[in-house]
């Protein structure tokens, strides 16, 4: 249904709205549809600093439990009104963006710690709850999520889900869906379900699976329990130089197949290294930086360091010391904070992909080879920052400095550099992204890169939202 | 227009999420325009001359409580709260300001104080002025409501032979003008203060007022109205901390696990955080223990709150449940104030006795 404001359409619906969470939680307010037309996705900000509106919902709903929600998805079926879902507005494919209007729904009032289970190591949370905020009360009881990535002090635990999070703690803590152990979801048609209890079965599939890292396109996660740790004991930092890159990865791969550990590992390549370490910390040097950590009792962290020393001393690197990497670390955040960070008038974009250690260094050199070759405007750096068993992601940015001032043409030139990095790195065996999701910024690689499989998707999408209302025009599923 | 000073900060500000966790406004209301990245999006747009100041807009500015949160979160440095304060005054010369801060505004005009209260109501209303070498300023919070505290202040006075004197009719400072974005309003009262206090011809100012306190220690000198090397101006509780110091103030005992509430005006915009804290310890037995957010990284306690949603600010309550929340994690007794706001917003608070620094002292001296 297309809303017209003028239409009393719009004042029966928006009665409707406030029947179900309360007159002060629904803004139709013109303050905040121009604060939920722009994400940290770089398209929607260059339309604003450009002096153009972007498109805005009509509504903007709070409902503070599921079961608000739950009328909500009734409501917007009924009308057929498209549902985008907001938590920290701080994605940066685009995913909040209400492209079709209709109803935003912010989760940020679900925000309660429901239980915090110290003998099972959960906390049944809702999704709503900024992770700090999360932290803060988990931190009472000396436990952490470990899940603090850059992010961790604007973004919702839902966000984390919606688009498959990973923290700074990766190589030990897992990523965001290696969290959860189960879920309270409201589909689409307003039914509250809830995964198994528990997530290691052979009880059929596991239903998280459907919803985390679906970005809003199959239902609202409003509840979730997830695993916590015990703070450690001791959290120690070192940090490395290499000559070149291969030898900063190939220590990463060893430390991790050694059967040692680490919390961290973060490799710089060299343009990296001389830019942003440079920037943030002070350390002026050529080379690929590299810092690792390992958390736990102070003897066994101790004798982890010593054995990841030795990897990092075979491959001839030169030790920095504990002081680079304690302050990488105290200093994690702080790349992502003006003036440290990419920011317009740039143009650019964080194009993390992850693939197998037999590959990883092809796709970056591939990507950062049709970026060079193809693109003379921009550059490209990378570091490397979250280790599997099998493989690591990488983080590889693409930045220019001078984009068109006109905005049609920026977007060109902008896509144009997506759509060659990423099938670059897709040919070598990356893929779209490791952790910030698709969204609208990469929907429409969605097909390349799952081919006939991408039916499965579509299907299930149907399926679950036969009028399409959640999240349209997002992970290329359509409006 | 005035937002056009604070450009860099505009820029820094606009896209930038990463001080979501500790907004005041915005985590009051929960919605994006409340936020320092929302109001960015919109002064921005205002100043590319893509919108106008509508009442929605304005709110959004007015709804900022001007805490200094987020330029405390802010690996930038970037100081939000002066482009909000700049945007409240192009706001004012347009004529566009919400009707709640023209009513304040106007009150303080009239009255002194922002409440609409009548004068004869006020603690000063009934004092007789004198000539000293001390001046106690109340601000119009102890001045109109909170008379104890200035009861507490004259009674460390009386116990200390301090001589002091109060400004009879005590006017507003400017402060909360200026903060409403009516700087010319702000800096024709501010005159009247002024030449009321040099007229006294006082050694010290001691403030009660963590607003006025400000205003007298960074906006006068902006203003035209230097104290500096005339008139020394302090806080009350660095006041008694330099009295502490010189050994003329002693504390005698309290059994109590004791927290500071710090404020915004005085610790984070004027770097005062140990001189309270000293107070507190000095007393003998006391268990001071901090709260999780102190310091740097105190939460709001809404000393520059007066409009929200275009009303006159009633969410003080709020701002005390969390600061009270933290006092409990910690099993507080007692919990110390520095501003009449913070005392007046924590006053639901179950358990822990709420007082202001000068009630603690006054108690144990």
């Amino acid at each position: 249904m297309k809303l017209d404001r003028s239409s009393y359409m719009f004042d029966m619906i928006l009665f409707e709205l406030k029947d179900i969470v309360g007159d002060e939680d629904v803004s139709t307010a013109e303050s905040d549809k121009i604060a939920y037309s722009v994400d940290y996705y770089w398209v929607s900000e260059l339309w604003h600093d450009r002096g153009q509106r972007g498109p805005a919902p009509d509504f903007i709903v709070l409902p503070e439990t599921a079961k608000e929600v739950s009328k909500i998805m009734v409501l917007a079926n009924e009308y057929k009104i498209p549902v985008t879902i907001w938590g920290g507005g701080a994605g940066s494919q685009g995913g909040a963006l209400p492209i079709c209007r209709g109803i935003v729904l912010d989760t940020k009032k679900m925000n309660k710690v429901h239980n915090i289970d110290l003998n099972s190591m959960t906390v049944e949370v809702d999704t709503g709850i900024i992770m700090e905020h999360l932290e803060r009360e988990l931190e009472k009881y000396n436990v952490s999520t470990m899940h603090l990535p850059a992010s961790f002090y604007c973004s919702t635990v839902g966000g984390f889900l919606a688009h498959r999070g990973t923290g700074v703690l990766s190589t030990k803590y897992g990523k965001m869906e290696d969290m959860v152990v189960s879920m309270e979801v409201v589909l689409p048609d307003g039914r509250v379900i809830n995964t198994l209890p528990v997530p290691k079965t052979a009880s059929g599939p596991d239903l998280n699976w459907f919803f985390i890292g679906s970005e809003g396109t199959l239902g609202v996660i409003t509840k979730v329990t997830l695993k916590i740790h015990k703070i450690p004991e001791v959290r120690k930092f070192r940090a490395f130089l290499f000559k070149d890159l291969h030898s900063g990865i190939e220590v990463g791969r060893k430390i991790v197949h050694s059967g040692l550990h680490p919390c961290v590992i973060r490799l710089y390549d060299n343009a990296e290294t001389k830019s942003l370490i440079k920037r943030v910390l002070g350390i002026d040097r050529d080379g690929a930086y590299l810092v690792y950590g390992f958390d736990g009792y102070e003897n066994i962290v101790d004798l982890e360091m010593k054995y990841a020393s030795e990897i990092a001393g075979n491959e001839n690197g030169e030790d920095l010391g504990r002081k680079p990497g304690e302050e990488w670390w105290l200093n994690r955040y702080k790349f992502f904070f003006p003036p440290y960070c990419f920011a317009l008038p740039q143009a650019f974009g964080t194009c993390d992909t992850v693939a197998t250690y037999s590959n990883i260094e092809n796709v970056y050199w591939e990507m950062k080879s049709v970026v060079e070759k193809n693109f003379p405007e921009a550059r490209f750096i990378g570091h490397f920052s979250h280790w599997f068993h099998w493989g690591c992601m990488l983080y590889s940015r693409f930045i220019v400095d001078n984009p068109p001032s006109d905005p049609h043409d920026a977007i060109q030139l902008y896509n144009k550099i997506w759509n060659t990095v990423l099938r670059a790195a897709m040919s070598k065996g990356g893929v779209l992204n490791e952790h910030h999701g698709v969204g609208l910024k990469l929907g429409r690689l969605m097909k390349e890169q799952y081919n006939d499989s991408f039916m499965m998707i579509k299907n299930l999408k149907r399926d679950l939202d036969p009028n399409n209302i959640m999240n349209p025009g997002k992970m290329g599923l359509g409006v | 227009m005035e937002i056009e000073k604070n450009l860099e900060i505009l820029n820094a500000c606009r896209y930038c999420p990463m001080c979501r966790h500790v907004c005041t406004s915005g985590l009051l209301s929960n919605l994006e325009s409340d936020f320092p990245r929302g109001r960015g999006l919109i002064i921005y747009h205002i100043y590319k001359g893509v919108e106008e100041y509508s009442p929605d807009l304005v709110n959004s500015i007015y709804n900022c409580v001007l805490c200094g949160c987020c330029w405390s979160n802010c690996e930038g440095g970037y100081r939000m709260h002066e482009l909000v304060k700049s945007a409240r005054e192009d706001i004012v010369h347009l004529g566009k300001q919400p009707e709640a801060a023209k009513e304040i505004k106007d009150s303080l005009i009239e009255k002194d104080n922002p409440y609409g209260m009548d004068k004869q109501s006020s603690f000063s209303a009934s004092i007789e002025e004198k000539k000293s070498d001390i001046l106690y300023y109340m601000g119009p919070e102890v001045n109109y409501k909170n008379h104890e505290i200035a009861r507490a202040a004259i009674k460390i006075f009386n116990k200390l032979k301090i001589n002091y004197t109060i400004l009879k009719d005590e006017p507003a400072s400017g402060k909360i003008m200026s903060l409403l974005g009516y700087t010319a309003d702000a800096k024709r009262k501010a005159k009247q203060v002024y030449d009321r206090i040099m007229k006294i011809r006082c050694r010290d100012i001691i403030v009660s007022d963590p607003l006025a306190y400000d205003a007298f220690k960074n906006d006068y000198k902006g203003w035209g109205f230097n104290f500096e090397g005339k008139v020394r101006v302090l806080h009350i509780s660095e006041y008694l901390a330099l009295l502490l110091k010189e050994g003329d103030l002693k504390l005698g005992e309290i059994k109590k696990k004791i927290t500071l509430v710090d404020s915004e005006y005085l610790g984070r915009f004027n770097r005062i955080f140990e001189q309270p804290r000293d107070l507190i310890k000095a007393s003998v037995n006391a268990n001071f223990t901090e709260m999780r957010c102190s310091k740097e990284k105190l939460l709001a306690t809404g000393e520059a709150a007066f409009v929200f949603k275009g009303r006159k600010f009633s969410d003080g309550k709020k701002l005390g449940e969390k600061i009270c929340s933290m006092a409990q994690d910690i099993d507080a007794e007692e919990i110390v104030t520095l501003s009449a706001t913070a005392k007046n917003n924590l006053k639901n608070c179950p358990g822990p006795k709420i007082l202001d620094i000068a009630e603690f002292v006054a108690e144990l001296i």
